[in-house]
């Protein structure tokens, strides 16, 4: 297998060039041996140092090849050293490779170096790395080079930009691009970027669990920059102003696309596709009023506003997206059907089976025992009657049980009860949800497990018995495994059980015959580009999916994306796969090959090498905290029928000040083949 | 309070203040190149890069904010080298033209270099830059001068909001781009660049900067009344350049201000007096003005003569035209074209308010939290107006609401765009005074303490019917109470009307609806916000001021009631009664005026324009007063030429009351007097009293009659300095909510008729640099319109109307609602004006090919 020669990264060096087998970490287990599943990778080089895994890759040439594109390509030309020292660069290496260096380049490119030390932002000056850690290791080669005994032969580089929290970002929105906007003023321009990237602004911009900021670079210096309220700025700017968001479809094309879903990744993919020209229409199981699949019915209106979510959705319609509601694929229309009807499908049916509890009773059809917590926000948010009493217990630790213990109230309920297994730092769901939940009065038992239903005799549930857990040693997720306390049964009593611990895709209308496989977690089987590791494992992402996925099933023209193929996640993660399921359906109409380009894999190596180092030091003066949103506070605010929106944003003037923290660390990577 | 320590020195600065301005504080300069006081701190440069102890890397002093303990050092040895190898890269292939550069002894760059004793050149590298832009009107823009400061693309943004300058392009080849239709030319690039990269056509090579004789002044163009510097050499105007510091407008500029000077160096300049066309001399002009006169007075007396005074004149002027009517002639058929504008803000606002202007100073708007901009197109009327708006809404989360019937500039950053029907002002105002007392978002307290008739306003506001309201504005209830809950939950509140309120035909009622919706949103409480009526000609307040109409005197005071006392103090019998504009019309067009005295104003431009060129054509003897040939000085008798206001000395008046002072910066051409010089010796011949009138005694006797202008600080010598009238202090319920109603919609397809973002007034028409960018008013109609009437974009029209027809270019346009045109009056010949009826901005027309 794959041999590491040389490896600076992260500033540790192992050096094999005359022998040894040394390795480092992300090399052995970080990076595929391969950029595509066929084509080896020779050498990487980025922003942290250099890996070289092949001998003969021409170090030299590699490093001006970098300067060059960090130069033309990317540098925004914003500072002086980085505009103009980047240039120098770039030509010094140049004259070197063209055989007219001299020594004393090595030491100009030193110099170079060090002021781009001074740049404005990190592009330019950690493009300097790599390229100094050449003239430092692979100084004979220069100098080989410089006294004419070397000419560059023609060698293959993968360029792309990222930055730590546009690469942790699933739908990897260009954040630095639209903070650099916000910090202009330019909230417009900002809305533009996002929109490359994100058709749901409005939403991932309140709702998005900003996994960004878990990888913000200014959280080595005090504390993350506000990724998603700056993008719920922009977006807010431009319905608050009235504005026309400006995108134009290109002329209309004559393939046709079912999509199965007016979920997330189903409007993702709809929206890349329209403005593409693809006429698309989606087919939503629930009425008019309601399509947004999860971020309508899964996340209430006091978090999601349901006016500005069906303003995502409207023009996401205007741009050539017809949304047919009220159609259920499977009972109404088959999924043969649209397969005839449509020269392609996407299944994006999301994920709203909720999954049993485990409790004995819950299958007994007792009065007060509702379905799930999914099912209890969907009604509460339709408007329906939703079977709700007074008391009302809700098990899970989840976001939806949060937002079902926080719905509880605002649909009248007089406790409101949440009961989780483990204590309150285990909890899955956000933090700021729990917080929320707790200044709103909704009561909290940690380290309880329900175990029973209790009822009186008109099947009424009147509790819930559970038995008291403790902390053991840790599990697989690296939490500590609750187990019970023998003998600790107590009654929690309640006239209403919500369960709220996972939900499931419901798949039904994939039939046996369509020939499209199912995991065994109940997702949507697709096509795959398998990438190892030196260390000879597969590579896949944090769901265990394989890492490089084409997103088309086993049948052809039938694709997948969301919920039901990547398994239950977030708002963003959806998006980001239907925006990548849009490419390739566009790659599939227009080349007839369903494939993945350069940039998609190099997207997907870059995610699994994780462009965020947690342990880096970053020099900066800590002078501005971080700006949070402002809220509405007190229990008024989950008052019986109050669903006003919670959390109201940044000013203007804030988010301008918030985005002046950012320190716009774009990097370069740049992989030889 | 934050406290630092920088170079050694202890300094306390208020939280969020920069390093750089902490430094300042303590006298430490730390060098800057992209650094620009009026926009946001860009960081380009990284020559101001300082050490903080502790941070182990160098941070720019300008854009990063001071933290309570930090020790920061501005000098090192490391610091000097990075400065100098930064200066270094910012060199490399920038061109060594400075000999013929533009910027060439003014360049930041050029002193930057110096001071940091850059002297050699370590870096080399291929020279990318783009060629010479030249094909943007006005502007040149040298690529390689550049040193990407941005502050060009700032100001052109955040100041000026017209977004038109970005940069291009990635890398070293990165240059300043424009959007060449967003661009309003203000110059703004032009005067911040510190390098020689954005260059004025009109000034290149006309002269190096060092001999340049700079003189303040007042830009006249517009009400605004920015403060300048002439920069002359000879007897001419070669740029207009502004101080950041130490001016009101903060150095920054309109087109008007920057680029409008060219009238003033026009070969077509009035150059010596005119009888019947032909030159003679001052003494025989105003001895034929002296004997027309006397003969009308003879023949017919007093009554048979009149007068229009103009907004371009001084206060001086002003004062000694309606001092030389009344006492030397004995007439008070006196008025201008604030007739059909300024005059009808003026009775409302006097009548609702007991105020004359503006309530408050401009600056005053960019602090306020809630701006109404009602029939009034800033960016045109009042660019220093327009800047303030942006500020308090751009800049501090300020909501703007725009209320319009056609699309404006600043429409673009508004909350809320009141797109309303021709003519339903008065409803649009009164739904949204209903609003804002129905919701109580009106602060009661205040209306009891300032209203005088309260129950009246309530019970008038009881009776407007919301629903007819949204029928007749053509705009949503929702949006109604949208834009009333932005004004009535802001503190503070500035309310901006303009033109299209005042100049219509219902303009006084207009006006008074906004002077009762000022009540209601609170506009009138403090120290932010305010009320301002617009006008856009230079000085027209001064007009005001100076009692230039038939019922006023000096300072406010009525005509009818104090004449006596001004009779006293001129030793004279002031006549009884007084024609205002429309009287002089129909006198003349009677046969009962004989003689009519045109002082730097221009009938073609007023509504009606037709029924005034026939009445010009007719009256007996017409004597014009001017500084450039007009249709109008081809039908006088006599012409006099008088002075730009680069050429004279006298006191202005902006429209937020405060009094500025020109200083002559050049001779007027040929044998041109200044105006006032002209009036005075016609006063003089008139009263047979020796000349003895000159500037200073006219200031005192103002001082002394006017009541306003007593403490103002009049001074020559040191220049501009700016002071301001009385501000405004209403007493305990003062207001008198006046009750109006109705609307004044019209039927078919209307006309309005408005100012031009590039003209100003009529002289603008002689200014090379406007003329290139707009050398025709163009007349804008929604496409919608046009396709309907078969009508193209840039096709030739005819517009017909009641009172007579026009010419001009289509500009298709969906800026104006289908069934609007808009057309910029500017340009007489072309006869907009001759559409307009009587007294008013807007007309029915039919549109047809020409």
């Amino acid at each position: 297998m794959a041999q590491l020669v040389f490896s600076s990264w992260g500033r540790e060096i192992v050096d094999n060039r005359r022998g040894g087998d040394g390795v480092t970490e992300i090399f052995q287990k970080k990076l595929p041996v391969t950029f595509d599943g066929e084509r080896s990778m020779a050498a990487f080089m980025g922003w942290d140092g250099l890996i070289i895994s092949d001998p003969d890759v021409d170090v030299v040439a590699m490093a001006a090849e970098y300067a060059k594109r960090v130069q033309e390509d990317y540098c925004c030309a914003r500072c002086s050293p980085g505009k103009k020292g980047t240039r120098v660069l770039q030509d010094t290496l140049a004259r070197i490779v063209s055989g007219q260096g001299q020594e004393q380049d090595l030491a100009e490119i030193e110099a170079l170096a060090g002021l781009l030390e001074n740049c404005k932002c990190t592009l330019c000056m950690t493009s300097a790395v790599p390229v100094l850690d050449t003239v430092k290791y692979y100084r004979e080669d220069y100098l080989a080079y410089i006294r004419g005994e070397r000419r560059a032969k023609p060698a293959e580089y993968k360029v792309k930009l990222t930055a730590p929290c546009q690469d942790k970002c699933p739908a990897h929105i260009d954040i630095p691009a639209y903070i650099e906007a916000i910090k202009d003023s330019r909230f417009d321009e900002s809305l533009a970027v996002i929109r490359e990237s994100m058709p749901l602004p409005a939403v991932c911009g309140r709702v998005c669990p900003h996994p960004c900021e878990t990888a913000c670079r200014r959280k080595n210096v005090d504390s993350a920059i506000n990724i998603m309220v700056l993008k719920r700025t922009a977006a807010d700017y431009e319905r608050q102003h009235g504005r026309t968001p400006p995108m134009q479809p290109k002329a209309r094309k004559g393939k046709t696309v079912a999509v199965v879903g007016a979920g997330p990744a189903g409007l993702a993919t709809a929206y890349y596709l329209a403005l593409e020209g693809y006429p698309v229409t989606i087919y939503e199981a629930l009425p008019e009023g309601f399509g947004g699949g999860m971020v309508a019915v899964g996340i209430p209106a006091y978090r999601m506003p349901r006016p500005i979510l069906q303003r995502d959705i409207d023009i996401i319609s205007a741009m050539g997206v017809e949304i047919i509601y009220n159609t259920r694929v499977g009972s109404d229309i088959s999924l043969t059907e649209l397969k005839q009807k449509y020269d392609a499908v996407l299944l994006a049916p999301g994920a709203h089976r909720s999954k049993p509890m485990g409790v004995e009773g819950e299958d007994a059809g007792y009065q007060g025992f509702l379905a799930g917590g999914i099912d209890f926000l969907r009604e509460a948010y339709m408007g329906k009657p939703t079977g709700m009493g007074k008391k009302v217990c809700v098990v899970g630790g989840g976001n939806t049980a949060i937002d079902c213990v926080r719905v509880a109230l605002r649909e009248g309920a007089e406790d409101s009860i949440l009961l989780y297994r483990r204590t309150r730092n285990e909890m899955p769901a956000d933090v700021w949800e729990v917080d929320g939940a707790d200044e709103e009065g909704v009561q909290f038992q940690f380290l309880v497990l329900p175990k029973k239903i209790v009822v009186d005799d008109n099947r009424q549930v009147t509790g819930v018995e559970c038995v008291r857990m403790e902390l053991g040693e840790p599990d697989d997720s690296g939490r500590r495994r609750p187990q019970p306390v023998e003998g600790s049964e107590f009654i929690v009593e309640c006239d209403t059980l919500i369960p709220a611990i996972g939900q499931d895709p419901e798949l039904n209308f994939i039939t046996g015959e369509s020939g499209i496989e199912i995991t065994r977690w109940n997702t949507v089987v697709t096509k795959f580009v398998p990438q190892k590791n030196a260390a000879g494992r597969d590579l896949n992402d944090d769901m265990g999916n394989p890492l490089s996925r084409i997103l088309m099933t086993d049948m052809d023209g039938v694709f997948a994306s969301g919920d039901a193929e990547i398994g239950p996640l977030t708002v963003v993660a959806c998006v980001g796969n239907g925006h990548r399921a849009a490419k390739v359906i566009q790659r599939w109409f227009e080349e007839g090959e369903a494939y993945l380009t350069d940039d998609d894999f190099h997207e997907d190596i870059l995610s699994h090498l994780g462009v965020y180092d947690p342990n880096e030091q970053v020099a900066w003066l800590d002078a501005v905290a971080r700006f949070d949103q402002h809220e509405i506070h007190g229990r008024e605010r989950a008052a019986k029928g109050n669903y006003s929106e919670v959390e109201l944003g940044l000013s203007d003037s804030e988010a301008v000040k918030e985005a002046e923290r950012c320190l716009r660390c774009y990097r370069v990577s740049m992989i030889a083949v | 309070m934050v406290s630092l320590t920088i170079d050694g020195k202890q300094v306390s600065v208020p939280a969020e203040t920069t390093i750089l301005e902490a430094a300042r504080e303590v006298g430490i300069a730390i060098p800057t190149l992209c650094w620009l006081q009026k926009v946001s701190p860009t960081g380009a440069c990284r020559i101001c890069a300082v050490e903080i102890e502790g941070i182990d890397r160098t941070m720019t002093a300008c854009n990063t904010p001071v933290k309570e303990g930090i020790v920061v050092a501005t000098q090192s040895e490391n610091l000097t080298r990075i400065r100098k190898q930064i200066m270094e890269l910012i060199l490399v292939n920038h061109p060594l033209d400075c000999p013929v550069c533009d910027a060439g002894g003014e360049c930041d760059l050029q002193d930057t270099c110096y001071a940091l004793e850059v002297n050699r050149q370590e870096f080399a590298a291929e020279d990318v830059n783009p060629p010479t832009i030249d094909h943007w009107p006005l502007i040149q823009q040298v690529p390689n001068r550049c040193i990407l400061c941005e502050k060009c693309v700032k100001v052109c943004y955040e100041v000026i909001g017209a977004d038109s300058l970005y940069i291009n392009a990635k890398g070293d080849r990165a240059f300043i781009d424009k959007h060449l239709d967003r661009c309003v030319f203000c110059g703004n690039c032009v005067a911040v660049c510190p390098t020689g990269t954005m260059i004025s056509k009109p000034f290149k090579f006309k002269a190096r900067p060092w001999a340049l004789r700079k003189v303040p002044s007042v830009c006249t163009s517009c009400g605004s009344h920015c403060q300048i510097d002439l920069n002359v050499q000879g007897d001419r105007v070669l740029r207009v350049t502004s101080d950041d510091e130490g001016t009101t407008n903060n150095g920054t500029l309109c087109t008007g201000g920057f680029f409008g000077y060219g009238y003033i160096n026009s070969s077509q300049r009035l150059q010596a007096p005119l009888c019947d066309g032909q030159p003679v001399s001052w003494d025989e002009a105003l001895g034929q003005v002296t004997t027309a006169i006397e003969e009308v007075l003879a023949k017919a007396g007093p009554a048979a003569i009149a007068g229009l005074s103009s907004p371009r004149l001084t206060n001086e002027e002003n004062y000694l035209f309606q001092k030389l009517f009344r006492v030397a002639i004995g007439s008070n058929n006196i008025d201008s074209e604030a007739r059909y504008g300024a005059l009808r803000a003026l009775e409302a606002l006097d009548d609702v308010l007991g105020l004359r202007g503006a309530s408050n100073l401009i600056g005053s708007i960019g602090t306020a939290e809630a701006v109404l901009v009602f029939g009034a197109d800033p960016t045109a009327e009042a660019p220093a107006v327009d800047w303030k708006i942006q500020e308090a809404t751009r800049r501090r989360d300020g909501k703007l609401v725009v209320a319009n019937m056609r699309q404006i500039n600043l429409q673009h950053y508004a909350d809320s765009f009141l797109n309303y029907r021709p003519g339903s002002e008065i409803e649009l105002a009164n739904a949204l005074c209903r609003l804002l007392l129905d919701k109580g978002l009106a602060d009661e307290d205040y209306l009891n303490l300032s209203v005088g008739n309260l129950d009246e306003l309530k019970s008038h506001l009881a009776g407007v019917d919301l629903a007819q309201a949204v029928a007749a504005t053509g705009i949503e209830l929702e949006q109604l109470e949208e834009a009333a809950e932005y004004l009535g939950t802001a503190a503070t509140v500035a309310l901006v009307f303009g033109a299209d309120i005042s100049k219509s035909a219902r303009g006084v009622e207009k006006a008074a609806a906004m002077a009762n919706l000022a009540i209601l949103c609170g506009a009138l409480r403090g120290e932010a916000g305010g009320l301002f009526p617009l006008d856009e000609k230079g000085n027209m307040q001064g007009l005001l001021d100076m009692g230039v109409y038939p019922e006023g005197l000096p300072g406010y005071q009525s005509y009818a009631d104090d004449a006596e006392k001004f009779g006293a103090a001129w030793n004279a019998q002031l006549p009884n009664g007084g024609l205002d504009a429309d009287g002089i019309l129909q006198g003349i067009e009677a046969g009962r005026i004989d003689f009519l005295y045109l002082a730097a104003t221009n009938p073609l431009s007023f509504p009606n324009a037709g029924r005034w060129r026939k009445a010009l054509e007719q009256v007996d003897c017409l004597v014009v007063q001017d500084i450039l040939p007009t249709e109008v000085t081809k039908l006088a008798k006599v012409v006099l030429p008088g002075a730009s206001f680069a050429e004279k000395g006298g006191s202005v008046t902006s429209l937020d009351q405060q009094v500025r002072t020109l200083e002559a910066a050049i001779r007027p051409p040929g044998e041109a007097r200044e105006d006032w010089d002209i009036l005075a010796d016609l006063y003089a011949r008139l009263t047979g009293t020796p000349l003895t009138l000159g500037r200073a005694a006219v200031l005192a006797e103002v001082g002394g009659l006017s009541g306003l202008y007593g403490d103002i600080c009049f001074v020559g010598g040191e220049g501009n300095r700016t002071c301001l009238k009385q501000p405004f202090r209403p007493a305990a319920q003062q207001f008198k909510y006046r009750p109006v109603s109705g609307a004044d919609s019209g039927a078919g397809l209307q006309l309005l008729s408005g100012k031009s973002l590039f003209h100003f007034g009529t002289t603008t028409t002689w200014a090379p640099s406007q003329c290139e960018l707009v050398p025709e008013g163009r007349i804008a109609m929604h496409p919608q319109d046009a396709a309907a009437a078969r009508l193209k974009d840039g096709e030739s029209v005819k517009l017909s109307s009641a009172s007579g027809t026009a010419y001009g270019k289509l500009q298709l346009s969906r800026t104006v609602p289908e069934g609007l045109l808009f057309a910029p009056y500017h340009f007489t010949g072309q006869g907009i004006s001759h559409l307009l009826p009587d007294g008013s901005n807007r007309t029915a027309v039919t549109v047809s090919k020409a």
